[in-house]
């Protein structure tokens, strides 16, 4: 029963995260769907990326929070109550066919099984590798902040 | 509980966004959620066949999914900055204008 709950809530706050025209009620709405969906995977027993998801997620989000404050106009007109709960009901009944219907599973021969840790070990090379896009993206960010100082200042 | 379907409405939640907003910050909205559907059928697919390899590939995507927001921030800054607008209709007018001026 939770699992059907959460699944509707994801597509629900999701929806509501792309039609609300005010950006922070839409982050709000953002932080909802990350929430529910570090749940659902903590529910199915991935407890690492659930923790890693909710991590990741709220970091983001604070910068978004913090992003849409600074940069998003104010609205003249508001939307109506009755709208939102249109699309409410419209998520509610987008999440039908995730929780009745089912897909046919492919059942693969491919044995790669092994434990968390050791799986991560394995992977260790494409982990050094992606950190070093992480720090190649920080080196361009900061060079691009410098650039634009410089011709902010010439 | 069918995840594959749940994770196809996600995608076609963000692809929507995508395709019908004209602010920067809706669009990177959704993408996060383009993002959040992807993984989201990588781990639970694996975790359905227990294999933990999915579990550490995700965790991996991860951090290009940071990367990748962290540009588009980076992008949404500076579009806002210098041309005190985050709408894309507002910003491809004011490229085309500059192009113009240039050209004349």
């Amino acid at each position: 029963m939770i699992l059907e709950v959460v699944a509707a809530g994801l597509v629900i706050s999701a929806c509501l995260a792309i039609y609300l025209e005010e950006a922070i009620y839409s982050v709000v709405c953002l932080a909802c769907t990350v929430i529910l969906i570090s749940l659902l995977y903590a529910v199915n027993g991935t407890v690492y990326v659930a923790v890693f998801q909710f991590a990741i997620g709220l970091g983001t989000l604070a910068v978004f929070f913090l992003s849409s404050e600074m940069l998003s106009e104010k609205l003249k007109k508001e939307k109506s109550t009755r709208n939102t709960l249109l699309i409410v009901a419209l998520g509610m009944f987008m999440s039908f066919p995730a929780i009745f219907l089912s897909l046919p599973t492919i059942q693969t021969n491919i044995s790669i099984d092994s434990s968390f840790v050791q799986a991560l070990w394995n992977l260790r090379a494409l982990d050094i590798v992606l950190q070093g896009l992480v720090m190649l993206t920080v080196a361009l960010g900061i060079a691009i902040v410098l650039y634009e100082r410089k011709r902010g200042e010439s | 509980m069918d995840y594959v379907i749940l994770s196809i409405t996600l995608l076609a939640i963000g692809f929507y966004g995508l395709l019908t907003k004209h602010s920067l910050l809706k669009i990177l909205i959704s993408i996060e959620l383009i993002a959040i559907a992807a993984s989201m059928n990588f781990v639970l697919l694996a975790s359905s066949l227990n294999k933990n390899l999915g579990e550490v590939f995700l965790i991996l995507a991860f951090t290009t999914d940071t990367c990748l927001t962290a540009v588009i921030f980076a992008l949404l800054i500076i579009a806002s900055k210098r041309y005190g607008t985050c709408d894309i209709r507002k910003l491809a007018k004011l490229e085309k204008n500059s192009k113009e001026g240039e050209d004349g």
